[in-house]
């Protein structure tokens, strides 16, 4: 039975660090323009597929990962100085970008569709297991999850401790202020929002390994980073971490106790309880003015 | 003021042609076939495999100078895999178009949507939904697909000759595996098996772990799922990773695909699945139609390709076998024989139930699909017991 108990909690754990990852890209972009990018899942998808076809020319997803970030990255900068940059200054800027973010996902996905053809695919990588402490754990999983893990981790010490990432957290505070004090207000919404992207194609890489994708497998990942980031706290990086570790801990944990119908469930009855007795996420800030 | 004039009359000159071809282009020598596939959205891989065997039909047929006399024109639109765009290309279809024979589109879920148009419009139409429940309701509407508790129905038969005892069922929550898994349990224990464990899982099920974990503390001898692609790859994974145990694995939707084994490497080898079709069948023309398909597309076809393949060819058959579009007579002459198909022998029951062809069971074997099952269409021996994971 510990066995049991030590292997469903490892692999939510571990799960964890995979939604982490994927969430972690949304939430910077919320962050600093608190704009919500409904396209973010099919950079995922972009970013999976891309390292699917490296795949087939025999590269390592691993290395892949940083090609599928460049490119995620490249395409998202496009993204922020065509469109989103645009429709911000306008007035109900957060509403046009909402749309534009969502038409924008139908692009993508059927962009991905003539490229890649609307198969599930997946990316046979490390299909292994790892015995500690008398456990299993899929290799796999392991590996993203550290790399994920890593990734994200280096992105939060990024916005700690270095001074762009300073002002990154600057400008997501108040960007009038972060102005004021000089900073390039239009150079760090193109950076979050590039990096935010980047983030997406990483997540992409690794998810693609552990779950068949295809073309338009976006938009319930798009669901899924949302959640992640709303049960933390829009914006809160430290409460995205702990909303993913217990997203994918609750996940496991009820698919074994209850089933996995029960397990769907779990994740959208703690968003509505997070929602009604604290309804800024597990660390979010009430609403300022 | 001329300068306005004669913008004016630019404008109505532009009018006038873009308005051109929506005149009435029916040529009197054409008969007309349509129908609507998912060429985006969810369903696009399978349906455009259902188009491609559709134009292949058509050409065949035009090849041989048409049906009735005329040339045979397809007219198709894109459904986006969602069942109410469906259903007013269906009426599109029977009111603009004025189409002379329907074709189905893919997916249980958009044939049920657009049945009701069908039935109302009296135009016969083949069908690729697998769920018996549909049919008898509506008339016109008649299945072109093995029905779906027919699908394992083989593979449990091996199974069975296997000497499999236990079996734990997996299946995904959705109308198509959940009847599936139906008729799988009522098999198995016509077999004299025990199913010692079974669960549905939500179609949004990423994460198999835990579901494996406890079908493995079952220890069955077979480990069965009535899946899609994903999840059977997911339940692959997940038992790989535990070192799950099982004499035999099988699956519905999943192996059949060729992607299944790219996405699983090495691991996919040993697995059982089932298919409707297979490429060395010796159903007649199925040769030629695998060489056909092949040089028109470029790329192997597929179950759905030879089913909408079939379909066509059938629906052609029996309008020159009646001499005319008479709706009625085209229902008769299709309830009354076993027309041989590429897919095998096309029968229909009066309730519009195909009961002819039945499905096949593959296993892939050194990174290919083999032809196991029924032995005397077979091309290689069913691999038993599985041999550990690679």
């Amino acid at each position: 039975m510990l066995v049991t108990i030590l292997t469903l909690v490892a692999t939510g754990v571990l799960w964890g660090g995979v939604y982490l990852l994927m969430a972690s890209g949304l939430n910077l972009i919320y962050g600093v323009m608190k704009i919500v990018n409904l396209a973010h899942g099919d950079f995922i998808v972009v970013g999976g597929l891309l390292t699917l076809t490296l795949f087939e020319l025999h590269v390592n997803p691993l290395v892949a990962l940083p090609a599928a970030a460049v490119l995620t990255f490249a395409v998202g900068a496009l993204v922020e100085r065509g469109i989103v940059e645009r429709l911000l200054g306008s007035g109900n800027g957060e509403l046009r970008t909402l749309l534009a973010t969502f038409g924008l996902s139908y692009v993508i996905s059927n962009v991905g569709l003539l490229l890649w053809g609307a198969q599930f695919q997946s990316v046979p990588f490390l299909e292994g297991s790892v015995h500690v402490f008398g456990i299993n754990l899929p290799e796999n999983l392991l590996v993203c999850s550290l790399v994920a893990f890593a990734f994200a981790g280096a992105v939060h010490v990024w916005l700690t401790w270095t001074m762009s990432g300073k002002a990154v957290r600057a400008t997501s505070q108040s960007a009038i202020g972060a102005a004021a004090c000089g900073l390039s207000i239009r150079r760090i919404r193109l950076i979050a929002f590039a990096l935010g992207c980047a983030m997406a194609g990483a997540a992409g890489s690794l998810t693609i390994t552990l779950i068949p994708v295809q073309n338009s497998s976006g938009g319930p990942l798009t669901v899924l980073a949302f959640t992640v980031i709303a049960l933390g706290g829009l914006g809160n990086y430290v409460g995205a971490f702990l909303a993913a570790v217990i997203l994918g801990v609750a996940e496991v944990w009820t698919s074994y106790q209850f089933g996995s119908d029960a397990a769907a469930a779990v994740v959208y009855i703690l968003f509505v309880l997070i929602l009604v007795f604290r309804p800024q996420g597990i660390l979010g800030r009430a609403a300022r003015v | 003021m001329i300068d306005r004039l004669r913008r004016t009359a630019a404008l109505v000159a532009l009018g006038a042609l873009a308005f051109a071809p929506l005149a009435p282009a029916r040529a009197a020598d054409t008969l007309k076939i349509g129908f609507s596939v998912s060429e985006t959205g969810a369903l696009a891989a399978p349906s455009i495999f259902d188009r491609q065997g559709y134009e292949l039909a058509a050409e065949e047929l035009n090849a041989k100078g048409g049906l009735l006399g005329k040339k045979v024109e397809l007219v198709h639109y894109d459904d986006q895999s969602t069942p109410s765009t469906a259903v007013s290309l269906y009426q599109k279809l029977i009111s603009d178009d004025k189409v002379d024979l329907l074709l189905g589109p893919y997916s249980s879920q958009i044939t049920a949507a657009v049945a009701p148009i069908v039935d109302r419009a009296k135009l016969a139409m083949p069908a690729m939904d697998a769920n018996p429940s549909g049919y008898g309701t509506h008339p016109y509407v008649f299945q072109a697909i093995a029905q779906t508790p027919q699908y394992m129905a083989p593979l449990m038969e091996l199974a069975a000759k296997h000497g499999v005892k236990t079996v734990a069922l997996l299946s995904q929550n959705s109308p198509f595996p959940s009847a599936l898994a139906a008729a799988v349990k009522s098999a198995a224990l016509g077999h004299g098996m025990k199913v010692v464990f079974e669960e549905a899982y939500p179609p949004a099920t990423t994460d198999f772990g835990p579901l494996v974990l406890k079908a493995a503390a079952a220890n069955p001898d077979l480990l069965i799922g009535a899946t899609f692609v994903a999840d059977s790859e997911g339940i692959v994974r997940a038992a790989k990773s535990q070192s799950f145990k099982a004499k035999m694995y099988a699956f519905s939707v999943g192996p059949v695909e060729p992607e299944f084994a790219k996405a699983l490497g090495p691991a996919a080898d040993g697995v059982y699945g089932n298919t409707l079709w297979f490429p060395t069948l010796a159903t007649p023309g199925n040769a030629d139609f695998v060489k056909a398909f092949n040089k028109k597309f470029g790329r192997d076809p597929d179950y759905h390709a030879a089913l909408s393949y079939a379909a066509l060819k059938l629906l052609a058959q029996a309008a020159a076998g009646v001499g005319s579009l008479d709706q009625q007579k085209i229902l008769a002459w299709l309830h009354g024989r076993t027309v041989p198909t590429v897919m095998g022998g096309f029968k229909i029951d009066d309730k519009n139930i195909q009961t002819g062809f039945s499905s096949y069971v593959i296993q892939w074997q050194g990174g290919a699909q083999k032809l196991v099952w029924p032995e005397q269409t077979a091309n290689a021996k069913p691999v038993y017991p599985h041999e550990g994971w690679h």
